[in-house]
């Protein structure tokens, strides 16, 4: 135990150098900044394979890392995740946690960056009592942290990581994406939209400026053009995340007198956007798809008739949601206890909390009731199937995940005093999505208008 | 092209009059107290929370919607009533003479302080009301419906660069705050009470920043990290401008929204680097910016 810590310590102290050095912050330090990250990933190796049976004994509380943004403008997607982790953390404590240990969360803030988020993750790692990360919002701290959890060997459950980059080499033995990707995300959307409005000739784009905003408009555009080859993109703007201010760019999509607007704003972003794009008529010149629309339900007024999703299956008010009593019973558990219902984000992460869960059940009855080893923990998420609050949580081998993708349009219901998402579509997870292996931008392009008459219609799922 | 003059044209406007709103209190207090004030951006969303909380205060109790237009500037009142006095007295005094490092880091803790403190009371999410923008309507310009808001706040920053010339011109205040710049011991040994002109001048360079973000309130959004944005963009203009220059700031902010509408509507990639391309080209040209120089000052 004492060499154990000695490790332990050392590894710590190397991380430190590395910051105090100035090594991770992009500075090219050549073989220096190789021989510490060496040091520092082999201390750490050596102090998991150091105490194979510490590591399987039954442990008093379970700790789980979970990396998202709990401040700045991306907070408003961030925060909902946080209320539904700490909702459903309380929920398996209740039962009596994961086979009688309890449950506790240690949140990072993905705000502070990608340099600080890996500091974060190597110094939560280090303890032995957080044994699995569910990390992270961001799909650029998703990427920087997964060569880390292969280093490191620490099951890592992407709760969000849009990124189709994330597990495209196949090669991942610990990290894992219950979700699907901006792949079968984004094409969901253009299939739908040529469905509803077979006749559309021009689309701009107003997407954030960075990697999520950029494949989703690379994704969405590939599918129209494989799909109606004579769609022209008329507009493709990206203000800057967290940009509070889009009058400019409303004027210029108004210029451009596009058929359909296309966005993947998000958070606060969205709301703005919203907020300023409505009363300057943008929503009634256009149809405009708002991908992640479905968060701002609840807060700001949009009209009827937008092509709004929930980038998977998550809303909580499907129809495969409404009939499982569990999801009822969370849903209003979440509205009483912070004043709205869940959106999306929230159910993506009970959903992955309900994923690790599963995985540790699993791995403990495979294990003859033993508490697992971080490896085996991840051996039992590969391939693995789990019911989740919205639908089915499906493994690949490449470790990425198949779930379903519900896309609708915004429609007023008596029962709520929101619009809600009507004339549906529910598309099968593995339908929109390419082999492992496959480069999804070269099988996008493959696409051919049979494709999307095979898939069910807007309207069908009710 | 020739159907996107106009729009680029008001849209440069527009840009224009929020970014000077942004810009003009930091280049005020600079040339009266010479501290760059790092929290100016934080005293900008401190005013748009508030302008939106009273908002949201008459909406719910349902009250002439007229008295939100009331509430931007009252509440821009309020904050620097609160905050200029607080913060000259408490903290910007101490830095006066010491090295630009040393005001730097006081005023960049009270954006930190600011910052957490704007998280703790009024939350992570966006916030917003829209009344005053909704009230006025809209008026289609070249085919582009345009909010009668955006028009509004191109008027008010023109009064307000009028206003802050008369001011400085044309009142005994401005003839004592230009004593004061023009130099400060002079003005001291001739019985000025600097202390109160500091003050004053502090607080109404915090009164221009809160009613920066009042006025940008009902057609931006208010959210954590609005401040440390703001905050770039107004050292930006400054430099354009000349730090202390009032017609510079403003002449910076014309320049810069240009750029940033050109770069949207022409090379949208180019979008967030507009700015500080614009920045670098004049300071290339004039290293002390449009209207600054190496000895003169002038506000």
């Amino acid at each position: 135990m004492t060499s154990r810590g000695i490790s332990i310590g050392v590894a710590r102290c190397l991380s430190s150098l590395e910051w105090l050095f100035g090594l991770n912050r992009g500075v090219p330090q050549g073989k220096v900044r190789w021989v510490v990250d060496g040091l520092a990933g082999a201390l750490a190796l050596g102090v998991i394979a150091a105490t194979p049976a510490a590591a399987q004994e039954k442990p008093s509380a379970l700790g789980l890392g979970i990396f998202t943004f709990t401040s700045g403008p991306a907070a408003a997607y961030g925060v909902p995740g946080k209320n539904a982790a700490d909702l459903m953390i309380d929920e398996i404590n209740a039962k009596g946690g994961i086979r009688g240990v309890p449950v506790s969360a240690t949140y990072v803030d993905e705000a502070q960056g990608a340099q600080g988020v890996i500091a974060e993750y190597r110094r939560l790692t280090g303890d032995a009592k957080n044994q699995v990360v569910i990390a992270a919002l961001s799909s650029a701290n998703c990427l920087a942290l997964a060569p880390l959890a292969e280093q490191l060997e620490v099951p890592t459950v992407g709760w969000n990581c849009d990124t189709h980059q994330l597990l495209m080499d196949g090669k991942s033995k610990y990290v894992f994406r219950p979700n699907g990707n901006t792949v079968p995300e984004f094409i969901a959307y253009a299939i739908y939209l040529l469905d509803r409005k077979p006749d559309v000739k021009t689309v701009a784009i107003i997407n954030p400026d960075y990697a999520f905003g950029h494949d989703a408009a690379k994704i969405f555009t590939a599918a129209l053009k494989a799909l109606k080859p004579d769609v022209e993109i008329v507009a493709e703007l990206y203000p800057k995340l967290g940009s509070p201010n889009y009058q400019t760019e409303i004027s210029r999509l108004a210029t451009a007198r596009p058929d359909v607007v296309f966005s993947n704003l998000w958070g606060a972003d969205l709301e703005n956007f919203v907020r300023q794009a409505a009363p300057r008529g943008i929503f009634t010149s256009s149809q405009v798809i708002l991908a992640l629309g479905e968060t701002v339900l609840q807060r700001v007024p949009l009209p009827d008739g937008v092509i709004v999703g929930v980038l998977g299956d998550g809303w909580w008010m499907s129809p495969d949601a409404k009939a499982k009593p569990e999801t009822v019973r969370f849903a209003e558990a979440y509205k009483a206890r912070f004043g709205e219902y869940p959106v999306f984000p929230s159910i993506k992460m009970a959903n992955t909390l309900i994923y690790v869960k599963a995985a540790y059940e699993a791995a403990i009855q495979k294990n003859g009731g033993k508490w697992p080893t971080r490896a085996e923990l991840a051996a039992a998420m590969k391939g693995s199937q789990v019911e989740t609050l919205t639908g089915t949580a499906q493994t690949r081998a490449d470790n990425d995940g198949l779930v379903d993708q519900i896309v609708g349009v915004t429609t007023k219901t008596p029962a709520q005093q929101f619009p809600v998402i009507g004339d549906m579509v529910r598309y099968k997870g593995d339908s929109l999505m390419p082999q492992a292996g496959q480069d999804p931008l070269a099988w996008i392009a493959t696409l051919k208008p049979e494709f999307a008459k095979s898939l069910p219609k807007p309207g069908s799922y009710k | 092209m020739s159907n996107t003059i106009i729009p680029l044209l008001l849209d440069s406007l527009a840009s224009a009059a929020l970014i000077f709103f942004a810009a003009v209190g930091l280049t005020l207090v600079f040339s009266v107290l010479r501290v760059l004030n790092v929290a100016h951006g934080s005293l900008y969303s401190i005013g748009g929370y508030v302008a939106a909380s009273i908002c949201l205060f008459i909406a719910s109790r349902q009250l002439n919607p007229y008295l939100s237009f009331l509430a931007l500037v009252f509440s821009a009142l309020f904050v620097a009533a609160i905050f200029g006095p607080l913060i000259e007295r408490g903290l910007v005094r101490w830095t006066y003479g010491k090295s630009e490092a040393v005001q730097i880091l006081i005023t960049f803790g009270l954006f930190l302080i600011l910052e957490d403190l704007q998280r703790v009371i009024f939350g992570v999410q966006s916030f917003y009301e829209d009344a005053p923008m909704r009230l006025l309507g809209t008026t289609s310009i070249g085919g582009v419906v345009y909010l009668n808001y955006q028009i509004l706040l191109i008027a008010m920053a023109l009064l307000v660069v009028i206003g802050l010339r008369l001011l400085i011109n044309h009142t005994r205040l401005g003839r004592l705050i230009t004593a004061v710049v023009t130099d400060r011991e002079m003005a001291q040994s001739i019985g000025i009470d600097t202390n109160r002109i500091f003050i004053l001048a502090f607080s109404l360079g915090v009164f221009l920043a809160a009613l920066g973000g009042a006025l940008a309130t009902p057609t931006s959004g208010i959210a954590p990290g609005l401040g440390a944005d703001t905050m770039v963009l107004a050292f930006a203009v400054a430099a354009i401008g000349g730090l202390g220059q009032i017609e510079g700031a403003a002449l910076a902010s014309l320049i810069v929204g240009l750029a940033r509408v050109l770069a949207i509507y022409l090379a949208p990639s180019l979008d967030a680097v507009a700015p500080y391309g614009a920045m670098l080209v004049v300071l290339l040209i004039r290293p002390y910016g449009l209207f600054g120089s190496v000895t003169a000052r002038r506000i």
